[in-house]
């Protein structure tokens, strides 16, 4: 009994860790929200999200902006 | 703040652009176009015009703000923009929408080069505020070269 009882909790840590392990990738590799919206002179738009660099350049500006200038 | 129903209904009589000019009248030249914007899009904080070469033309800003701070980072951000595009394949960013957490930061490309810059709340209409400003380039565009 104690011997099932060891494997079944082995079990569980395993599948605890490898949940906790997927979640983790999956939070580090979403893009995030959408921070920057471009439209083209063509009207085509681009998306920035805020994880990414290039966001993160226009949203460091941005705040400073906003910072200041209300 | 004008309510939806008055926008709207004064929309209807007048036409956004002439409301922009019957407005620009009273006040004249850019800065009048700025304030009737302002008055206009009452999400708009503060908003100021930059050439193509990032000079400030124009501004309502409020009071106590370091106007050559807000001029170099928003010239800055018009650069970025134009960067974006040309990484892109696309010739020029006709408007740029930034989200932060304090509030948003709206540019519209002038047909020179130049960007009409808005700051608002974070709870701004923001596609509101930017059809408001979309309208308003072209006063601004006549004001900077009436100007020039």
């Amino acid at each position: 009994m104690k011997k099932v009882l060891r494997r079944v909790a082995l079990l569980g840590l395993l599948i605890g860790t490898a949940v906790a392990v997927r979640s983790y990738l999956e939070k580090s590799e979403a893009p995030g929200e959408e921070a920057v919206q471009l439209v083209f002179d063509d009207g085509s738009t681009h998306a920035l999200y805020s994880r990414s660099v290039e966001a993160q350049e226009f949203t460091d500006i941005a705040r400073k902006v906003v910072e200041i200038g209300l | 703040m004008i309510g939806y129903n008055a926008r709207l209904k004064r929309d209807l009589n007048s036409g956004m652009g002439a409301c922009m000019s019957e407005q620009g009248d009273t006040t004249g030249g850019l800065e009048g176009k700025l304030e009737d914007l302002k008055a206009l899009s009452g999400d708009i904080r503060s908003c100021a015009v930059l050439s193509g070469d990032g000079e400030l033309k124009g501004t309502r800003l409020g009071d106590g703000v370091e106007r050559e701070r807000a001029t170099a980072m928003l010239a800055a951000l018009a650069k970025l923009s134009e960067r974006v595009a040309r990484e892109n394949g696309k010739e020029h960013t006709s408007q740029t929408r930034i989200k932060t957490d304090d509030g948003h930061v709206l540019l519209v490309r002038l047909e020179d080069g130049g960007t009409l810059a808005a700051m608002t709340n974070p709870d701004a209409r923001v596609g509101l505020v930017l059809y408001d400003m979309r309208n308003a380039r072209d006063e601004v565009q006549k004001s900077l070269q009436g100007e020039g």
